[in-house]
């Protein structure tokens, strides 16, 4: 019970400050992931009078033409008493973007496309992608907002450890220095305490992100959002491991570090 | 050969020298005894002589002058140090037995051969009963003479004792003592502050004597 009360607060701090850690790297990949596939699935079509190779605009990664046939099949089917044949359509272009615009930068770009003389219309479905931008963009800062207020709160509590441990400590280390101890040897006892709660943060953390990837809600999530996103347990692993050690270390050598 | 030497030793507490122009040396083997009324300032004298307070002047302990003393060298010097306080300051969450193995730990001897040289040395200071104790289980005696076993324990140039039969009674006060004179006879250099000297002493011994700042050898 004492071991527990002594060690909590510490594995608690580092457990939250390692999750957001976690969770803010996971949101930001499936943030990045989501908008590359809006990006896919959205176009911008123009209408041009006459047939366009290339269009010099560095938003711009692809120029599709749609091919028209089946419409006017379909058409020549409904009024049959005119010859389409005979009539000299435009032709239709997707455009495919590089990344997700903000509205503004949709508007700048449309103005853009409509100044060339042979581009007659461009239909932007600017309601529908200011709407999925907004969203997006209310997600990451949700996110990261969050993130960083339990990214606080963690170190808020490690801060207080520290002032704990002072006291605690304190006494032991001095009357050590007094006999010529090393710094390695004075902060023994804490450097143990931080590899021990880190190794237990680590675990406890590693044990919570599995729990939540393996739960049907993240899985519904990620299937909904209709992208490929693995995560890469060992890397994770291993970049909790770093930041939970260097938290712990760098604690307990600023304990050593203080006077009494 | 002199172990400690002091030329115009001045040390300040609170912006005032409280030891001024002060010159006198302890040879290898001295047995001494620090005296002066309370405030003389022994305590400061005394922690100048581990780096816990840093004095002006010249105070050598061996090869270090502890005005000019850095880091690195005052742990080695600590190394060969012992030092009663006291307050005892004991580490209170160490039983007893592994509080006098604190400098050997320190020395970096291994954990079986200091035990057993702790446990012959507990034995003397007729503490083997109370190995596995905590200090706070201890009397002040007790604790006085696992705190001179500490200070002893790794054979060091010279004990430095603050005051360490103050508040004892007369048993305990005689036994702690006995060490003191037993580890002069071991070759180390004792120095003792007191608020005076004992009544009976059968050792030859130095007097350094503190009066209005300056510190006197006194025959």
């Amino acid at each position: 019970m004492n071991y527990l009360k002594s060690h909590i607060t510490l594995i608690l701090a580092l457990i939250s400050i390692l999750l957001s850690i976690f969770l803010f790297r996971v949101f930001n990949q499936i943030l990045e992931l989501y908008e590359k596939s809006i990006v896919n699935n959205y176009s911008i079509v123009v209408v041009s009078s006459s047939k366009i190779e290339s269009l010099n605009m560095k938003e711009i990664s692809s120029i599709e033409e749609i091919d028209i046939q089946k419409q006017i099949k379909s058409l020549q089917k409904k009024y049959k008493n005119i010859d389409f044949n005979k009539i000299t359509l435009p032709y239709f272009y997707k455009l495919k973007l590089n990344s997700l615009p903000t509205p503004k930068e949709l508007n700048r770009l449309k103005e853009k496309l409509k100044q060339e003389p042979y581009i007659k219309r461009v239909l932007t479905h600017s309601n529908t992608q200011t709407k999925i931008y907004n969203l997006l963009m209310l997600l990451k800062i949700i996110t990261k907002t969050f993130m960083v207020i339990t990214g606080v709160l963690g170190f808020l509590l490690i801060i207080k450890q520290l002032e704990v441990w002072k006291l605690s400590h304190s006494e032991r280390m001095y009357i050590m220095e007094l006999f010529g101890a090393p710094f390695w040897l004075k902060g023994a006892a804490l450097f143990k305490i931080a590899f021990v709660d880190s190794f237990i943060a680590i675990i406890s953390t590693m044990g919570i992100i599995y729990l939540i990837t393996n739960s049907a809600l993240y899985q519904n999530i990620i299937s909904e959002l209709n992208i490929n996103f693995q995560i890469d347990y060992f890397k994770e692993f291993m970049i909790l491991f770093v930041v939970s050690f260097t938290i712990s270390l760098i604690s307990s050598i600023l304990v050593v570090m203080s006077k009494k | 050969m002199a172990l400690v030497k002091a030329n115009n030793l001045k040390i300040a507490y609170n912006s005032q020298y409280i030891i001024k122009d002060s010159n006198f040396s302890i040879e290898e083997g001295d047995f001494v005894f620090l005296t002066g009324i309370s405030g003389s300032g022994k305590t400061s004298l005394i922690k100048s002589f581990y780096g816990e307070v840093r004095p002006e002047g010249e105070l050598y302990i061996g090869p270090f002058n502890m005005a000019k003393i850095k880091r690195g060298s005052l742990a080695k010097l600590r190394k060969r140090l012992g030092i009663v306080f006291q307050d005892y300051k004991l580490i209170p969450e160490w039983n007893i037995l592994r509080n006098v193995m604190l400098p050997l730990f320190i020395m970096g001897y291994d954990k079986n051969e200091s035990e057993k040289k702790a446990m012959e040395l507990l034995k003397k200071v007729k503490l083997s009963h109370k190995l596995d104790k905590f200090p706070a289980e201890l009397s002040g005696g007790e604790q006085q003479r696992a705190a001179i076993a500490r200070a002893i324990i790794h054979k060091p140039a010279m004990i430095l004792a603050d005051e360490p039969i103050s508040g004892l009674d007369e048993y305990s006060a005689s036994l702690v003592m006995d060490l003191f004179i037993m580890a002069n006879k071991m070759g180390i250099t004792v120095l003792i502050a007191s608020h005076s000297l004992p009544q009976e002493f059968n050792v030859q011994y130095k007097h350094l004597h503190i009066e209005k700042g300056r510190v006197y050898e006194l025959s």
